[in-house]
């Protein structure tokens, strides 16, 4: 009877270990359900409850209990829906524009205002010095000495 | 701010604006419309859900098609699976052809569907929704009934056992094989 219980005891502890073991770091869902669209909705699998959603999520459950790593489901998916099922645009051939597009953008931004900041504070060396006021020379000193009258 | 400078940051902004412009007007003139009953039916080769090969509506050209939209994770789905295999066994051998676009779906879950409900006319699948789009399909099931001259002759946005639908299904289904 001990001996029975021994081995279900060893049964029970062995499976979920064995369903657990994976050569490498199990992905997790809530990963994935950021990176991946819900087809129908056009919106992330975390932000949507619609049925097409929920089928990818347990596809994806199902996978991540298999051991499979987060690039091959996403292969997978890709395989199955297209590139479109995921919500970052891959970084190879014609899609590449879409990460180096903004970084150009923000770029030339940088620089079209550097360039402004630069002309702005550079004195153009032929343009004449401007005056310390507003006033010719006489009008000066006829401010002078009203100033100094009151002083 | 040298003048030179100021036209080409003016230049650059309109450039931008009217790049967002001719977006815009892309966008708004090539939205999908589901195509009007009497225009001729969108063409597809989508490859076949079981096994190997590909399907497409062009090699139908002469023959009734009955274009079923449908996933396994709708439920209406479910509900006209079977009305639609016996209507496929009613008319196969009047030549009408049934084809089912299996969309946005898991390849796995759609085989399952198919064997569960244990259809046997010709199942595509159009993982993309590329094709889909084109039809206009917001939402599954839906079924268009393509003449043999290639003209849409009924849309059906909805189940076909639904009453507003079952009574069109089957007349449209008459006048093809008629």
């Amino acid at each position: 009877m001990r001996v029975l219980a021994v081995a279900a005891l060893a049964l029970a502890l062995a499976g979920p270990a064995a369903a657990a073991a994976c050569a490498h770091p199990r992905t997790s869902l809530g990963y994935l359900e950021g990176q991946v669209m819900c087809p129908t909705c056009h919106t992330t699998l975390d932000q949507s409850d619609s049925d097409a959603a929920r089928q990818i999520e347990a596809f994806i459950r199902t996978r991540i209990a298999q051991c499979a790593t987060a690039k091959q489901i996403e292969d997978e998916l890709v395989a199955n829906f297209g590139a479109g099922i995921l919500a970052a645009p891959p970084k190879k051939g014609f899609d590449l524009l879409a990460w180096w597009l903004p970084i150009a953008g923000v770029l030339a931004g940088a620089l079209l205002l550097a360039a402004g900041v630069w002309r702005w504070s550079r004195r153009h060396p032929d343009e004449p010095e401007p005056a310390a006021s507003g006033l010719d020379p006489d009008e000066e000193r006829r401010v002078d000495d009203a100033l100094a009258h009151w002083e | 701010m040298s003048g030179r400078l100021k036209l080409t940051g003016q230049v650059l902004a309109l450039a931008c604006v009217a790049g967002l412009l001719a977006l815009l007007v892309w966008r708004l003139t090539h939205q999908e419309h589901a195509p009007k009953v009497g225009s001729e039916a969108p063409s597809f080769t989508l490859r076949r859900l079981e096994g190997s090969g590909s399907v497409s509506l062009a090699s139908l050209r002469g023959k009734t098609v009955v274009l079923n939209f449908w996933a396994s994770w709708c439920d209406p789905c479910k509900a006209e699976a079977k009305t639609l295999e016996r209507a496929w066994e009613a008319y196969r051998a009047r030549g009408v052809v049934f084809v089912g676009v299996d969309f946005h779906d898991v390849t796995g879950d759609a085989r399952r569907f198919v064997a569960v409900h244990g259809l046997t006319f010709a199942m595509v699948q159009d993982g993309s929704g590329d094709v889909t789009g084109r039809y206009g399909i917001s939402q599954v099931p839906e079924t268009y009934v393509v003449g043999p001259d290639g003209r849409i002759v009924a849309h059906m946005a909805g189940p076909v056992t639904g009453a507003p639908f079952a009574a069109e299904f089957r007349s449209a289904l008459a006048k093809a094989a008629a």
